[in-house]
């Protein structure tokens, strides 16, 4: 899947956002829908976003690696004007940004929005898990509320 | 335990100069601007240009740069320039431990601002400001995504996980907006001096909620310039100088805006042990309080993290201190918080503004504004990220 895919083609499938040589694991992560989250292979450490060497104990021995993606939303806003995206309409109301303490993770937050839910129930406490939706023709990672499943 | 500051009350500011802040200034470019409040420093310093060793200008977006504000003032035979990073804090510093250290005798500080295409809509029909759109998305090929939590959203989620945290009610928020406008009223430089009333702040046009416009540093065209040198030269200049007492940044390991530890331990909390150790003052010897307000949550985190008020009680303690004749904080009854109007009301300077008033203040030329015989001034200045910073000025 994603092995297949160039440096210059991950670089052009994700233009909106700045991938490095030390993130790049990360967002092909993305298009096997996939959350990775470097953990240090020497301390067990986990952080994000994706470094160069591990906060902790500078081992460069970091290992990409799946994270289940539940959570509790940590911080919590909603937008009611900002950056354009494919499916955000702000006109149409505002739009949640979340980032949610990972589960499993030393408290490591990853940052998206939450579907499948009125804006007014984003609220910080929120239990939530990870969702793929498309956004550009690629997979994108968001959150929804625990236990209830995307329709149809 | 006391820290070392070699260089305690060794630095002076001896010169000033502004221009008026707005929301328009017409068609003049942030290098015009930027020359204006240099040359009116120099002056205001009562110094040849040749004096001028050192430059330090802080990276606006569309600001000159040190090297390009030599060359528009034709300032020859400089051994130390830089071009820090935003806040105000940064640029002082570097231009303090440039001299302390022997780097350069006289040190130009500037900084120049200039609303964007993407935060002013008369600015985005400006052609000649139209290079700076491209900024915005720093060399991307695509607007970046609305779920980036940058520096500045993430003061938005901050704000809201404060909320959260002491169960405050939005007029907190909205306390700390009125407290600056109604300083800037008394400012002729401010951008903004219609009075706000709470209803109106209730009111305001939501942008992030739970922040609003108002809760939002205004976008302005301005710039301020500062004059450094040793505290000895200065004496040669004027009987009674400001001199800087201790100033310092402050930040933790773990400053991704979305990955801070918590509202108990960010910059703030570093700058405050910094500032504690090395000062023979603290919040009680003070005569003018400055806390930043890029937004309004970061005030609130001033107040409380230098210790005026309990975590969470900072809207508290604001009515507590409120003057209702002058519609603002005054803590005591005596000591102003951002008496120019900070960024909310006189415009987004990045903390300059803050830093100008409290050298104005500490000399005695505040107008109707000034604190009587105010000797000691208090800034807290950025946030909570990677731009926390703080100063104690005094008049000698």
């Amino acid at each position: 899947m994603s092995e297949s895919v160039s440096d210059a083609e991950l670089v052009e499938r994700f233009p909106w956002v700045q991938i490095t040589h030390d993130s790049k694991h990360h967002f092909r992560g993305w298009l096997d829908k996939q959350l990775l989250i470097n953990c240090c292979g020497d301390c067990g450490k986990f952080h994000h976003p994706p470094k160069p060497v591990c906060p902790d104990c500078w081992s460069e021995n970091l290992v990409p690696t799946p994270v289940e993606g539940k959570g509790t939303v940590h911080l919590a806003m909603h937008l009611h004007q900002g950056a354009p995206a494919p499916g955000v309409d702000y006109a149409a109301g505002p739009h949640p940004v979340v980032a949610v303490d990972l589960e499993g993770t030393d408290g490591v937050r990853f940052s998206s929005t939450v579907v499948g839910v009125p804006v007014e129930e984003v609220v910080i406490g929120l239990p939530v898990e990870l969702d793929w939706v498309e956004r550009y023709g690629h997979p994108f990672p968001v959150f929804r509320p625990r236990g209830r499943r995307r329709e149809g | 335990m006391a820290r070392r500051n070699p260089m305690r009350d060794e630095i002076a500011i001896v010169g000033v100069g502004s221009t008026e802040f707005s929301r328009d200034a017409g068609g003049v470019s942030p290098a015009k601007l930027g020359a204006e409040a240099c040359i009116a420093a120099i002056r205001d310093a009562g110094i040849d240009k040749a004096e001028i060793d050192g430059v330090v200008g802080a990276l606006e977006p569309g600001a000159p740069r040190a090297n390009q504000m030599s060359a528009i003032l034709g300032l020859n035979d400089i051994t130390h320039h830089s071009s820090p990073m935003p806040v105000a804090v940064f640029a002082l510093v570097d231009a303090m431990t440039a001299i302390f250290s022997g780097q350069a005798d006289t040190v130009l500080v500037y900084y120049a601002f200039t609303r964007a295409p993407w935060n002013s809509r008369s600015a985005a029909q400006d052609p000649f400001r139209s290079y700076l759109g491209g900024m915005m998305s720093g060399g991307l090929k695509a607007p970046p995504m609305p779920e980036s939590i940058d520096p500045s959203a993430a003061y938005t989620a901050w704000a809201q996980r404060y909320i959260h945290e002491y169960d405050v009610p939005r007029e907190t928020f909205g306390r700390v907006a009125m407290n600056m406008r109604a300083n800037a009223a008394r400012n002729p430089k401010a951008a903004m001096k219609t009075p706000l009333t709470m209803e109106a702040y209730l009111e305001a046009r939501m942008i992030r909620d739970p922040l609003c416009m108002l809760d939002m540093d205004i976008p302005v065209d301005g710039a301020d310039a500062f004059i450094l040198t040793t505290t000895e030269r200065a004496k040669q200049l004027t009987p009674n100088p400001v001199v800087v007492h201790t100033a310092t940044a402050g930040m933790v390991g773990r400053n991704d805006e979305d990955q801070l530890p918590s509202l108990a331990r960010h910059g703030q909390h570093v700058v405050v042990e910094a500032l504690k150790e090395r000062s023979d003052v603290w919040t009680d010897d003070i005569d003018v309080f400055f806390p930043y307000d890029g937004f309004s949550i970061i005030t609130l985190g001033w107040i409380e993290n230098m210790g005026f008020a309990k975590p969470g009680q900072a809207g508290r303690w604001m009515l507590d201190h409120w003057d209702e004749t002058l519609g603002c904080v005054m803590i005591d009854g005596r000591v102003p918080m951002n008496p120019h109007g900070g960024s909310l009301s006189e415009g987004a300077s990045r903390g300059t503004g803050h830093l100008r008033e409290a050298v104005m203040q500490l000399r005695g030329q505040a107008g109707e504004r000034q604190v009587h015989d105010a000797k000691t001034a208090l800034i807290g200045c950025g946030g909570f990220f990677f731009n926390s910073q703080g100063a104690i000025l005094k008049r000698l």
